[in-house]
């Protein structure tokens, strides 16, 4: 399963092992509907599962780091000397800054305004993307209640578009199991139509649809996802505990390990010492 | 029981999953794990307070999957200290402060049966409040090989006028702590000042003590690990439980207990488990407790 | 534009195999930027630098590492992270059906078009029989080494392929620790009539990427060297607790 967080900038994926490099709150705001504002965090609410690795320098261990380099000064280029450019013609670029993309939809940037609700059951699973968990911000802690708790009555959600980084998300805020989640979804014209693949002929045959039904019914059951888990996460996971057990650990060195032993005062000092204690033992 | 709602200096805390076993073969709950924390919080908070953590989680027990957490979890509740510090990179993380023990409580309830702490405090931390030797024993070697090394590595100290103390790994090593409690103290003295004692070590006690990292040389010695000084890297906090087979604990040692245990040739001895490590600690108090205090200077340098 | 078929599977439950051909079903066409070096304009690329050298580390030197303790790796070979690839396999294995709309939208992952390759009057007959029985198939399926969860629905005359989440890669809301908050009946009837009033039906079209084409605009403006006015985005006040019945009442009194 390829994990995707599609909101980019400022943040980057899973929090497991040493690999945690996401943000605090992935975007805070308000998020309203009509005159109710209700302050509120954005975080994540799913964490992709697979095994995330490391990847180090096969010679000491030394972690390594996705640094942007200079190909013309051939070295790594700190973050305050890195803007953004938009290509126009191959080489030529237009820089835009934070603030400028910000400024392109300044009603949107930090309030998520729900402008219509809708009905769950008409939403078509097929325009869901990525959901995210909102939760209140101080003070915001009532309205958010309510909001979950009506919505989860009426069964709807509520239609809102967001900008965020670099992106406009048009999203869907529902109530999930007492919370409000925030699912991106999909613009129209990004859906393929199904025509393109779709059969030309769509004859069916009593007979086979019958025998089907049959064994659908046999098959017919309640949604349980805990019942299926991720059979490679698990062979990863016991390939690295075998690992473990027989290979032991490696460690990242400190610069200069094949260095000298110390400053020369310290060097005498220790050796001196060293002899008293032998000599004692 | 699975979960209780309860209330510390005021504030509400939840508690789920009380009857999750987490040491399944030795059979220890989650409200185990958590009693044990709460039993042992006026000694470990000290050692915790105001000082980055790393969370070691594992929810669904030793067995399985576990994640480390070095940022502060984005839904924690509003009293939950925190503090924000600066990585290599230039960017910012937050991380929590376990200054309180319904923060204790909170972090245990998320399964970090693992804390683990770096050297300095958040608010300084390029300043080591203390000098770490981290004694590793290699495959034939053992808890026991440690303690011959680190009594000797105390007398050698004490020749420099360095007062250390020692605790268990929890697991197969020892930890020396030397403290200094100096503002003037880096990371770089820390370094360059361990590294040297290794070195001496290596080369007076060749058979017995390695400071190299490459596996060859470990096989039947006990690596000092004088490397974990530094300030990207954390140690398991004293009192910390491990996430082994059985609740074994992070316990501070007296020197001339070390001495009898390992004339005792028994390494099971220097095995604390969680309940021994409670009625220690409330029989002889805290002994680890000058590690955040006493003030030392290393020379030489 | 049409996306070609990335992959060929089989789907099978019973006596029943019905072969398809995989296209993605989502086209996104997004405006990239790409990174500069502010000093001479020049395009950034990413490079893996040992953290402690501050260099550049060669492709044959970069090996993996599953970190268990701080600091500390368990290295893997890349041949021993290949034999834990599933088996591959066309089978696109159903266990169970489920009725349509169990299935919360948190789960949903990526989504694919199932197309129909040989024997057309099977994939009909399945097609037919999920829509008229309204049900979903949850499946298990291997693809370019990874191991799949699903759920098989019909969608028009289309077959689709839902990838899903596990259980476990989607956050509990328990860990939200989110306040319980009691309600008046009053707010709780002001707000559902409120959301009544400004529903709608669900008509995606209408939504457009304004965004993006504002995007494009400023870009245009730049490029023609005109001034951009930079703009500070609003911040709403948040609404108090004691204010919220009046806020409601006063919404209500807006939208009727």
């Amino acid at each position: 399963m390829k994990p995707r967080d599609p909101i980019p900038a400022p943040s980057k994926p899973l929090p497991s092992t040493g690999n945690d490099m996401t943000e605090q709150a992935i975007w805070n705001g308000t998020i309203s509907f009509s005159l109710v504002a209700i302050p509120v965090r954005l975080v994540k609410a799913v964490e992709p599962g697979r095994v995330s690795f490391r990847m180090l320098h096969s010679k000491d261990y030394s972690t390594l780091a996705r640094k942007m380099s200079c190909p013309e000064e051939d070295k790594i280029v700190p973050p305050e000397e890195i803007i953004r450019g938009y290509e126009i013609v191959p080489g030529k670029y237009i820089l835009v800054t934070d603030e400028e993309l910000e400024s392109v939809s300044p009603e949107r940037s930090r309030t998520i305004e729900i402008i219509e609700f809708i009905d769950m059951d008409e939403v078509d699973p097929v325009y869901y993307d990525h959901p995210y968990y909102l939760v209140p911000s101080k003070g915001g802690e009532k309205a958010y209640r309510l909001l979950v708790e009506v919505m989860r009555r009426t069964n709807k959600a509520g239609l809102a578009k967001f900008v965020m980084g670099e992106r406009e998300y048009l999203v869907a805020v529902k109530s999930y199991e007492g919370a409000l989640a925030l699912i991106t979804l999909h613009y129209s014209e990004e859906i393929l139509p199904g025509d393109d693949f779709q059969p030309k002929d769509g004859k069916v045959e009593a007979e086979d649809k019958k025998r089907i039904k049959k064994s659908i019914n046999k098959m017919m059951s309640g949604f349980n996802p805990g019942k299926y888990s991720d059979i490679r996460r698990e062979k990863i996971t016991d390939l690295l505990r075998n690992k473990a057990k027989k290979n032991g650990v490696v460690e990242a060195p400190g610069t200069g390990e094949e260095e000298s032993e110390g400053p020369a005062d310290l060097v005498a000092a220790l050796q001196e010492s060293m002899r008293k204690v032998k000599r004692k033992r | 029981m699975n979960r209780r709602a309860v209330r510390i200096s005021g504030r509400r805390l939840s508690l789920t999953n009380l009857e999750k076993d987490l040491y399944p073969s030795y059979g220890f709950t989650k409200a185990h794990v958590m009693e044990y924390y709460l039993l042992i919080s006026k000694f470990i908070l000290p050692h915790l307070k105001d000082r980055a953590l790393t969370l070691k989680r594992y929810p669904e027990g030793v067995e399985k999957d576990f994640f480390f957490e070095k940022r502060c979890p984005y839904h924690h509740p509003s009293w939950v200290k925190t503090a924000d510090i600066r990585r290599d990179k230039g960017d910012r993380m937050t991380v929590c402060l376990v200054n309180n023990l319904e923060t204790l409580m909170w972090v245990e309830n998320l399964a970090s049966l693992e804390l683990h702490v770096p050297l300095a405090r958040a608010a300084t931390p390029e300043t080591p409040d203390s000098m770490v030797f981290d004694l590793d024993p290699g495959e034939q070697a053992n808890i026991l090989s440690c303690a011959r090394v680190a009594l000797i590595l105390r007398e050698l100290l004490s020749e420099l006028r360095l007062a250390s103390y020692v605790k268990t790994s929890g697991k197969k090593g020892l930890h020396v702590y030397i403290p200094l409690n100096r503002k003037q103290t880096t990371f770089e003295d820390t370094r360059k000042f361990s590294k040297a004692v290794a070195s001496i070590m290596q080369k007076n006690y060749p058979e017995l003590v390695t400071a190299k990292m490459a596996k060859e040389y470990r096989k039947a010695r006990v690596f000092i690990n004088w490397s974990q000084n530094s300030a990207s890297k954390t140690m398991i906090c004293v009192y910390s439980l491990r996430a082994r087979e059985k609740p074994m604990v992070s316990f501070p040692l007296g020197w001339q207990e070390l001495e009898k245990l390992a004339r005792l040739n028994d390494p099971e001895k220097l095995h604390i488990t969680h309940s021994k490590a409670v009625r220690r600690a409330e029989k002889q108090g805290e002994i680890f407790r000058d590690v955040l205090t006493k003030k030392q200077e290393l020379p030489h340098l | 534009m049409a996306a070609g078929t990335i992959w060929k599977g089989s789907i099978h439950f019973g006596d029943t195999e019905v072969p398809v051909k995989l296209h993605t079903a989502i086209k996104e066409e997004r405006i990239h930027f790409h990174l500069l070096h502010s000093r001479d304009h020049a395009k950034l690329r990413q490079q893996m630098v040992c953290v402690y050298e501050h260099k550049p580390v060669p492709v044959e030197e970069q090996i993996r590492g599953f970190e268990v303790e701080d600091g500390k790796y368990v290295i893997i070979d890349p041949e021993e992270l290949e034999q834990t690839s599933p088996e591959s396999s066309r089978l696109i294995e159903v266990h169970e059906f489920v009725k349509t709309g169990e299935i919360d939208p948190v789960f949903l992952d990526r989504v694919y078009y199932l197309g129909p390759d040989i024997n057309l009057k099977e994939y009909n007959a399945l097609l037919a029989a999920l829509q008229e029985m309204d049900v979903e198939g949850i499946c298990t399926w291997t693809m370019r080494k990874r191991s799949y969860l699903g759920a098989l629905r019909a969608k028009g005359k289309i077959l689709l392929l839902n990838a899903l989440r596990y259980a476990d890669e989607v956050i509990s809301v328990k860990s939200l620790e989110l306040q319980k908050f009691s309600l008046s009946e009053k707010e709780l009837e002001i707000g559902s009539k409120l959301i009544d009033q400004l529903t709608v039906p669900f008509q995606p079209q209408k939504f457009e990427n304004e965004h993006e084409k504002k995007l494009r605009t400023l870009i245009e403006k730049k490029a023609r060297g005109e001034k951009i006015a930079v703009l500070r985005p609003r911040r709403l006040k948040p609404t108090s607790p004691n204010k919220l019945l009046q806020a409601l009442e006063a919404s209500l009194k807006k939208v009727a």
